[in-house]
């Protein structure tokens, strides 16, 4: 286990930031932390680091307490902060060789140039860090996260600043870096479109509490939303009023008919016996029910409690 | 090169190549250009002697010394800290101690550029007289000691406080406080308070030192006690430092 983190509790300035906060990230996982602004993400990401010490609860880092032994647990934890600044009267190549020299890695041009790469960093030669792009700033501070070839990275919004190709690309290399060399990887994000693409597991954080933590596809499925469906049909349904179990159809659009599947039932199996039953189903979409449903609906159920 | 040199290196790099260096050298020669053609005047006028001059320049140097380590000290916690770089060195596998002390490192450097950058003006106004040797040797001696007391107390306070502007601002009144001998008179300082005030001050330690030698030509040696008062409080500026950066989170 890289994470192991348990029922922590933390209060800044006598005010409780973390209430109960559980979180485990095993090699090779990409996990997701979500929670709305002030819900304790980026206190955890500080607690596990080591850079806060919680009042309660226990926190393994690569089997280490990262209180204990920070030197041990950063020497192969590479982190993006929220909060990510860089030395703008240096090039990326110098900063990312201070980085190296600091991890004691090797720092010469050419290992620069192939970590600039790795992340799609490409800056003219010479060009000081103060003049790049926040696009090009969000790369250089993802490669000076892999400079350590870490086991564990803590990503707090990697993918901000980045147009949808410089997203794609960071994708891209997050999951190599997860599936080819076992890294962990701590996603933290508002942009569920990078959740729902690189997650396998997601812990979301309400008011300093966990309130969810799982599979991604099981939590979707398992009772905490109705996935929503829109089902075209060639004409009207059969008289029969015989319907898979799971299945309510709420309303009908002209041809199109609205349909809500509970968690506990496999959507494509609900399709298939509606066709049995002699639907004429031409057409299905999904309509909403997804990981933002889920999200919204846990945040605002907690929120409202 | 271990990590602690890299981190040195970092730092002069930062407070003498940026743009923000050079402004500094640039000012720093301004103001001892100017200081040394009022002395010289006064040298010229006979209004001053030789010795009086010197120990004014070198009294001169401390004090920008001092204001030079307050300002870097509390950039690198607080003005770092809001840039934003403080949390990825925090990061790295150094400690929080090797970290101080690649910064204090920087900055020695810098007061090390600030040294040899007076040593003409020194010059220009003491060449005359006998008594640059001794100048010189009690302005490393001990304006060292009294510069890294407050390169200590704005690393400090910069990490207590977080925020650059209240460091600077809490940090000058300090330093304008404990510099204030340069501007009390001669029967100020003699009266009881300017006596006790003398007795615990840094800087006043560090003047009267500079007095004993450069003016009546007493050996260095025979300045501890003004010694002890300076390094009791680069010890306890030291102190504050440790402690504060340990709580510096995030």
């Amino acid at each position: 286990m890289l994470i192991d983190m348990q029922h922590v509790q933390l209060s800044l300035n006598d005010a409780p930031v973390l209430r109960d906060v559980s979180l485990s990230l095993g090699e090779g996982e990409i996990y997701g932390l979500l929670g709305p602004n002030g819900a304790g993400k980026s206190t955890t990401i500080a607690v596990v680091l080591g850079l806060l010490s919680p009042d309660a609860g226990q926190v393994q880092v690569l089997g280490q307490d990262p209180l204990v032994q920070p030197v041990a647990v950063h020497r192969q934890v590479g982190v993006l902060p929220e909060q990510n600044g860089f030395y703008g009267w240096m090039t990326g190549s110098d900063y990312l060789a201070f980085f190296a020299r600091l991890y004691g890695r090797p720092h010469d041009a050419e290992a620069m140039r192939a970590l600039m790469a790795q992340v799609g960093l490409a800056p003219r030669d010479g060009q000081r860090i103060a003049t790049y792009s926040r696009g090009m700033a969000q790369r250089l501070g993802l490669a000076r996260a892999l400079v350590p070839q870490p086991r564990l990275l803590i990503l707090d919004e990697p993918t901000n600043g980045l147009d949808p190709r410089g997203r794609r690309e960071i994708h891209d290399v997050l999951i190599e870096l997860s599936t080819r060399h076992g890294v962990g990887i701590l996603l933290c994000t508002h942009l569920l479109d990078d959740v729902d693409r690189l997650c396998q597991r997601i812990g979301i954080m309400v008011e300093g509490r966990s309130v969810v933590e799982g599979g991604l596809s099981e939590l979707i499925r398992s009772g905490h939303s109705a996935a929503r469906f829109r089902v075209r049909l060639r004409e009207a349904p059969p008289a029969d009023t015989r319907r898979p179990t799971g299945v309510s159809f709420i309303r009908s659009e002209g041809e199109w008919w609205i349909a809500d599947v509970d968690p506990s039932t496999q959507p494509e199996q609900a399709w298939r016996e509606l066709l049995f039953l002699g639907w004429p189903i031409v057409e299905v979409v999904r309509a909403g029910g997804g990981l933002e449903d889920l999200y919204l609906s846990i945040t605002e159920q907690r929120t409202a409690a | 090169m271990n990590a602690i040199g890299v981190l040195v290196r970092k730092e002069a790099g930062e407070v003498l190549m940026s743009g923000r260096g050079l402004t500094w050298l640039l000012a720093l020669s301004g103001m001892l250009s100017v200081f040394t053609l009022l002395l010289v005047s006064n040298t010229e006028l006979s209004l001053l002697d030789n010795a009086q001059v010197v120990y004014d320049m070198v009294g001169l140097v401390t004090a920008l010394g001092a204001l030079l380590a307050l300002i870097l000290g509390a950039d690198s916690v607080a003005g770092e800290r809001e840039r934003g770089t403080l949390v990825p060195l925090l990061l790295t596998p150094l400690s929080r101690g090797q970290i101080l002390a690649g910064k204090l490192g920087g900055l020695l450097i810098a007061w090390g550029v600030m040294y040899v950058l007076a040593l003409p003006y020194l010059w220009a106004v003491g060449s005359t007289g006998q008594n640059m040797t001794d100048a010189m040797v009690v302005l490393a001696v001990l304006g060292t000691p009294v510069v890294l007391a407050f390169a200590f107390f704005g690393m400090g306070l910069g990490a207590v406080l977080g925020s650059l502007r209240s460091t600077l601002l809490t940090g000058l009144v300090v330093l304008i406080l404990s510099a204030s001998p340069l501007l009390l008179g001669p029967s100020l300082r003699q009266a009881t308070v300017g006596r006790a005030f003398d007795a615990v001050n840094p800087f006043s330690g560090a003047l009267n030192a500079y007095d004993a030698v450069i003016i009546d030509s007493q050996t260095l040696i025979a300045q501890a006690g003004h010694w002890l008062t300076i390094l009791a409080w680069t010890g306890l500026a030291l102190w504050f430092a440790v402690h504060g950066f340990k709580r510096v989170s995030r």
